[in-house]
């Protein structure tokens, strides 16, 4: 059983320093009432379990598939089928992710009903779907990363000119909600399988990544052209964030689990039938490899409902409830420092984030060891965890006021760090908001935004996430320019005997 | 320190190990006097009927090769299997294998000339460059007539490369090409790769040939 207690071991690592952060609060800053407490442990147990379970499933059914899918793809050698089928996968496998339908749910309450809900899911997905054909394509075409994200920030600062401040914030959430647990790795995937063809092993590497970034910039686009084109009228719905009052231990579990199993279902399902479609046109795979590809699917399946059970269940209201009574203390700069610590241990826990890291190390054979991007992950987003905070203390500082100068840096840095780590880092951004932060976190900063007057709970709970989506641009590409620094050969002209 | 590789015994040092291990494993050589190694990526699968029917035998190995002197290689050796105690079963395997000539190590100057009596009809090339060299490498043997080459895809440290990033040393990534050639081809090979990638140089890279004994699928 070595590989499972491996794995196992890995996941309790991510998981553990998450937990002790907010039993030690228990025991000081926060009291949490006891049936919460033991919620939250078991909620722990099961992210363990199911994340283990989880990550064994994007290894032999996931990754595979979207490999699979990317190669044949590159091998058909023509470009409107890479893009028509790019257009499609990208279409599918988005529309059925639960992040964007919690996504659009929001906005079509926020605006009161003048958006409705089925047409930015539709727009939404379409806005992804071109991304990820162009992202396909500027593989295959070998047009640089870095000039198309600069373009593509480009287009998204010029619509933020036009775009009311409520709605930038959406938009800019919207890039880290919809990148979510599935997609990510399919996605990372795909790219993978496009880029491995390539004989040029340097850019057969680097291209690897940045699929899942140019993805998450569909997204921005997408919801500011929606905003621009319908101009809503000042958002109505105030969303309040009410602290929960369950006292039971069992319920939260049962009553959570028929929606998870059916997300799930419907996030899995496009990603099945696309595989046994591809099976039967191209793939044709023997039929053991078959079979472990639909087991992989089927602990995918199982993995996910036990973690999303966990977090949903046990992990969402003690966020919230450690938010609150932080932001109530009289030392605002506990909050400010909690919510670092607690940005710098959630990110370990993110699915997606150990799918990126993985491949990474497989990608550089080594080279870029995990562990050092879990720490610029785990260092970025717990600035941007305390930033937040700062900006729910102090009314006057604007979400606007992080993200361009932010995303300039992330841009400008584009130019001096080497090729490879643009793509890692902006994949990144899209991994770190998760499924984890997307709860927990956010919970935390709108328990906190609840607490203190003159916070807005729907503003500010909303740019979390966009800030969470941010700050490892940053983080990794300094990552990169250490490595550019440190890697190069030392003595080579001395010793030239 | 420039010895003479006719008069000298060289050895590959071949340890397979889980993932994770491999720069451990570079460490302890190091320490016994191994100028440099080569780590890369590999799957292996486990023993297991519980496992195999989970579909969940595969595991991440890394391969790591290094070269040197013979004795230099035997003491790394034992040391290598006694810390990580590779007499236990899962803890992983190494071998050795005699090498015939080494091109590119400044502690090794080269010199023509074959060592021992034995006519294989083979050689295997092993050549390591920095990454994106891989292809110049696999040119350089086809123009002096290989039929073809495996490149793979590693990394690894040697004497000029020894940055540290918070106590982790950073091994660049490198790539490993193997060509399987005629011994009355080898040594043109080997001219053509040492001049086109000018390997003799410090820092270029690392080449060495070993004996094959038996090849089957090479068409001529």
């Amino acid at each position: 059983m070595s590989v499972f207690l491996e794995k196992l071991h890995e996941v309790l690592l991510s998981v553990v320093p998450i937990t002790i952060i907010v039993l030690i609060l228990n025991f000081t800053l926060t009291p949490l009432e006891t049936p919460v407490l033991i919620r939250f442990l078991l909620g722990a147990v099961l992210i363990i379990i199911g994340l283990a379970i989880f990550l064994f499933g994007v290894d032999i059914g996931i990754t595979p598939i979207g490999t699979l899918m990317g190669s044949s793809l590159t091998k058909t050698n023509k470009y409107w089928i890479v893009g028509l089928v790019g257009l499609f996968l990208g279409f599918i496998i988005n529309i059925a992710e639960p992040d964007i339908h919690i996504l659009a749910g929001q906005v079509d309450s926020v605006t009161g009903g003048s958006i409705p809900k089925f047409s930015i899911l539709l727009v939404v997905s379409i806005g992804i779907a071109v991304m990820f054909a162009l992202g396909l394509l500027r593989i295959v075409y070998n047009f640089p990363l870095y000039r198309f994200l600069s373009l593509s920030y480009l287009l998204i600062f010029g619509l933020a000119f036009f775009t009311s401040p409520e709605f930038l914030a959406i938009a800019f959430d919207a890039s880290g909600a919809t990148t979510g647990a599935l997609t990510v790795p399919f996605m990372l995937a795909i790219a993978l399988g496009v880029s491995n063809l390539k004989k040029d092993s340097k850019a057969s590497e680097k291209d690897s990544f940045g699929l899942v970034g140019i993805a998450s910039a569909g997204a921005i686009i997408s919801v500011m052209l929606m905003s621009i084109s319908s101009r809503p009228d000042k958002l109505t719905g105030s969303m309040e964030y009410k602290l929960p009052q369950e006292s039971s231990i069992f319920r939260p579990f049962i009553e959570k689990l028929p929606t998870v199993v059916g997300e799930i279902v419907l996030a899995l399902l496009p990603i099945a039938l696309l595989f046994l479609l591809f099976n039967f046109v191209s793939f044709k795979l023997s039929k053991r490899a078959f079979r472990k590809i639909l087991k992989g699917l089927l602990y995918t399946f199982i993995g996910l409902v036990l973690f999303l059970l966990g977090v949903n269940a046990g992990f969402m209201d003690v966020g919230g409830i450690v938010g609150y009574k932080l932001a109530l203390l009289e030392n605002k700069a506990f909050l400010i420092l909690i919510g670092f610590s607690l940005g710098l241990v959630t990110i370990l826990a993110e699915p997606a984030v150990y799918v990126l890291t993985h491949q990474i190390e497989d990608v550089t054979g080594g080279y870029v060891p995990r562990k050092l991007v879990l720490l610029a992950l785990s260092i970025g987003v717990g600035f941007s965890v305390a930033l937040s905070m700062l900006r729910i203390i102090i009314p006057e500082i604007k979400l606007w006021h992080y993200l361009l100068p932010g995303y300039i840096i992330a841009i400008s840095m584009m130019y001096v760090v080497p090729k490879l780590f643009i793509g890692m880092a902006f994949d990144s951004g899209g991994v770190a908001s998760g499924p984890m932060t997307a709860t927990f976190v956010l919970a935390f900063a709108q328990g906190a935004a609840q607490a203190i007057e003159g916070a807005h709970v729907m503003i500010d709970g909303f740019g979390v996430i966009a800030m969470v989506a941010m700050t490892p641009l940053i983080a990794l590409q300094a990552l990169g320019l250490i490595f550019k620094v440190k890697a190069r050969k030392e003595g080579v002209d001395a010793n030239g005997q | 320190m420039v010895n003479n590789v006719g008069e000298l015994e060289l050895e590959l040092l071949c340890v397979i190990v889980n993932f994770g291990v491999g720069s451990k494993v570079v460490k302890i050589a190091k320490k016994s006097g191994i100028t440099g190694g080569t780590i890369f990526l590999g799957r292996g699968t486990v023993n297991s009927r519980i496992l195999k029917w989970l579909d969940l035998d595969d595991m991440r190995k890394e391969i790591v090769l290094m070269v040197g002197e013979k004795a230099e290689i035997y003491s790394a050796f034992k040391t290598i299997a006694g810390e990580l105690a590779l007499h236990k079963p899962h803890h992983g395997i190494a071998f050795t294998i005699p090498v015939k000539d080494l091109i590119g190590s400044c502690r090794y100057k080269k010199v023509k000339e074959g060592r021992g009596g034995e006519d294989p009809m083979y050689d295997a090339i092993i050549t390591i460059v920095d990454r994106g060299k891989g292809e110049d490498v696999v040119e350089a043997a086809t123009k002096a007539g290989s039929k073809g080459a495996t490149i793979m895809h590693g990394r690894g440290s040697g004497i000029h490369e020894t940055s540290k990033l918070f106590a982790m040393e950073i091994e660049p990534e490198k790539e490993i090409v193997l060509i399987l050639s005629e011994e009355k081809l080898t040594e043109a090979i080997t001219d053509s790769i040492r001049e086109e990638l000018k390997i003799e140089e410090p820092g270029r890279g690392i080449m060495f040939v070993v004996k094959v004994s038996k090849t089957y699928g090479l068409i001529r």
